[in-house]
């Protein structure tokens, strides 16, 4: 597995705020908090044996991930979110676990990046 | 607000960014800021129709809107959209994954002007919204015109409708300013003696309405109404507070106005009126606006003028009901019926009747029965001479004076008045038989004359008459007391222009008071046996 941020999103990122680095740090926590939501949303239907509900939660963790250059995490929140449609999700916790992990480790690196940043 | 790096053709606008997740509501809210524009942000379809459909905020110019939404999602929006006649227009531009092309054909199927991908790209976004901008604001430039030509053409019917009533037409004329000048307030003052005074308002307080009708304005430079009557010109004020001769008048107060524009309602170079609008913001008005506004104040204008023609032609309607048939009323209800009241000089026929034995009957009958008599006799003759289209001067007691070839000309009017007394001795026939059944003997005599006579208004104020002064009036009122019962009597003038149309016959020359030597008279015989009028359709046609 690659690295949970894709450098040249996450640049392009910096780049279309102009270099507004605040701005970029209140966007992450937004989708920090907002991820948290849907990772439990996710894990919430998964448990309730609801493919519906799973599609909501996947599409919106994925959208918002592609942008933040989380890669890997959007393909998975894009499988499920399709999977989701066609109403039958045999690995649904499977997926979602995945998912979770997923997040974990962009939100490490997206943390880890703001210290380094600090520090440096 | 300046786009940074922008080309100058994209305008900022008001975008509503419509997305579920706040992560892209933020970003995209971010982007559109740093191109100048003013994003709203809505977290589902339901809250964006509620944004839209509140009028007291200011407009969206263009919708960012995410299809996969909770509450309502972005098919229904797109849906509800196109059925809202109000809020159909707006450009749509929808957010779309790459993975979600199928959507977006959908989207755009349902009405959605264009589509933007989910990872975000400046460039992209800054030229999608620009052209989508250009689209709204084409669309509104048409809207505004079509409303412009609505307002103007809805006054224009309405003056068409009412052009005679001038509080209608202000009404119209007052209420359109303001709505398409985007003013708060608008008066149209009128001249009234030496003062400006409110003839219509709209959009005021009931307390500013009261304050402007109690308060007309001199012309003078301490208000913007006495300035544009003292100059005669358009005057803006683009603040009041700044203005250093504009007093602060009370008016201000209750109306809280600042920018202020006035235009002349002008009528022959005279400012005979003054439309105002007022802002209470300070907001100038634009070129647009400044020529609506003077647009407004010329059909104002043209309906105080039209006001003022409708009051003379009442007036003088009023002053010739009494005495002229409704059409002869009609032809002097024009421009020239003052000059034609004034006095002028023209060759008329002038027909004189009045009753045999009237005196005689009025002192042995009831005045009950003189009366009715007289009604019945004036209602025949009257109904006569409007149908043959003559000038009735008066009706006294049993004598009635009718002339022709005035004011309306009549080439035949000589045999007019003969057809005329000949019906008029006809219908008495029927009469006399009535109220010789009741023992009185009544016949009509008739004289007819024709010559140059001054006709115009007489009398005075108040009491004016229709009337003339001439020999041929004389006469004719002579020839009246010189005919027999059932006789009618022609001047040799008369007798010339009629013959060969109304067959007469000599009947000697009289010596008539007034008259230095005996005239000669003659007699209508056509009617009077058998061998009635002469070739009615040849005078006819002669007539035309």
């Amino acid at each position: 597995m690659s690295a949970p941020i894709d450098q040249a999103v996450w640049t392009n990122l910096i780049e279309m705020t102009g270099g507004d680095v605040e701005f970029v740090d209140d966007l992450v926590d937004t989708y920090l908090a907002d991820g948290e939501r849907q990772v439990a949303a996710l894990r919430e239907a998964a448990a309730g044996g609801s493919a519906d509900d799973l599609v909501r939660p996947a599409h919106s963790l994925k959208s918002s991930s592609l942008n933040v250059g989380a890669l890997d995490l959007g393909a998975l929140c894009r499988a499920l979110e399709e999977s989701a449609r066609t109403g039958k999700v045999p690995d649904a916790t499977q997926q979602v676990t995945a998912i979770a992990t997923g997040f974990d480790e962009v939100r490490s690196a997206l943390l880890a990046e703001r210290a380094e940043r600090a520090a440096g | 607000m300046t786009p940074p790096g922008g080309n100058g053709a994209s305008l900022p606008g008001r975008i509503l960014v419509v997305d579920d997740t706040p992560f892209n509501r933020q970003l995209l809210a971010r982007l559109l800021r740093g191109l100048g524009h003013e994003p709203v942000e809505a977290v589902d379809g339901r809250q964006a129709l509620a944004r839209l459909r509140d009028a007291d905020v200011p407009p969206i110019d263009v919708i960012l809107l995410d299809i996969v939404m909770p509450e309502m999602d972005g098919y229904q929006v797109l849906a509800e959209l196109r059925d809202d006649p109000a809020l159909r227009h707006l450009p749509v531009i929808v957010i779309s994954g790459v993975d979600e092309l199928d959507s977006v054909v959908r989207c755009l199927e349902m009405g959605a002007a264009d589509y933007l991908p989910k990872t975000v790209d400046p460039a992209i976004l800054k030229a999608r919204i620009a052209s989508s901008l250009a689209r709204k604001r084409l669309h509104d430039a048409e809207r505004e015109a079509v409303d412009r030509q609505a307002a103007s053409n809805e006054v224009l019917a309405i003056m068409s409708r009412s052009a005679f009533d001038l509080q209608v037409v202000l009404d119209a004329v007052v209420r359109a300013a303001v709505r398409l000048c985007r003013a708060d307030y608008g008066v149209a003052y009128t001249l009234d003696g030496d003062a400006y005074r409110v003839a219509a308002s709209a959009g005021g307080t009931p307390e500013l309405d009261a304050w402007e009708r109690d308060h007309p304005i001199r012309p003078g430079r301490d208000s913007l109404v006495g300035r544009v009557a003292l100059i005669g010109q358009v005057i803006s004020v683009d603040d009041v507070l700044d203005d250093r001769e504009y007093q602060a008048t009370p008016g201000q107060h209750v109306g809280g106005y600042r920018t202020l524009i006035g235009i002349p309602i002008e009528e022959d170079g005279a400012v005979s009126g003054v439309l105002a609008l007022t802002r209470n913001e300070v907001r100038a008005f634009g070129d647009g606006e400044r020529a609506l506004a003077i647009g407004f104040a010329e059909q104002a204008a043209i309906g105080i003028a039209n006001a003022r023609l409708l009051e003379t032609i009442e007036r003088q309607r009023g002053q010739l009901a009494r005495f002229l048939s409704p059409q002869v009323a009609q032809l002097v209800s024009s421009p020239e019926g003052e000059a034609l009241l004034a006095g002028h000089r023209r060759e008329i026929t002038a027909m004189f009747c009045d009753l045999r034995n009237f005196t005689t009957f009025s002192e042995s009958a009831e005045p009950e029965e003189v009366l009715g008599f007289l009604r019945r006799y004036h209602a025949t003759v009257g109904s006569l001479v409007v149908e043959h289209e003559g000038t009735l001067e008066h009706f006294a007691g049993d004598g009635i004076m009718v002339f022709f070839n005035d004011p309306a000309f009549q080439d035949d009017h000589a045999a007019r008045a003969a057809r005329m007394a000949m019906a008029v001795r006809e219908r008495f026939v029927d009469i006399g038989d009535e109220w010789r059944r009741r023992g009185h003997v009544l016949q009509v005599g008739i004289g007819i004359a024709t010559g140059y006579a001054t006709m115009g208004r007489i009398g005075f104020e108040g009491r004016y008459d229709y009337g003339g002064v001439g020999n041929a009036i004389i006469l004719a009122s002579r020839l009246s007391g010189e005919a027999a019962a059932g006789e009618i009597l022609l001047s040799q003038r008369t007798f010339a222009a009629v013959d060969g149309q109304v067959a007469a016959e000599p009947a000697g020359e009289r010596q008539l008071k007034g008259f230095s030597r005996p005239m000669p008279v003659f007699r209508v015989t056509a009617g009077s046996g058998g061998d009635l009028v002469v070739a009615e359709t040849a005078t006819a046609a002669e007539a035309s």
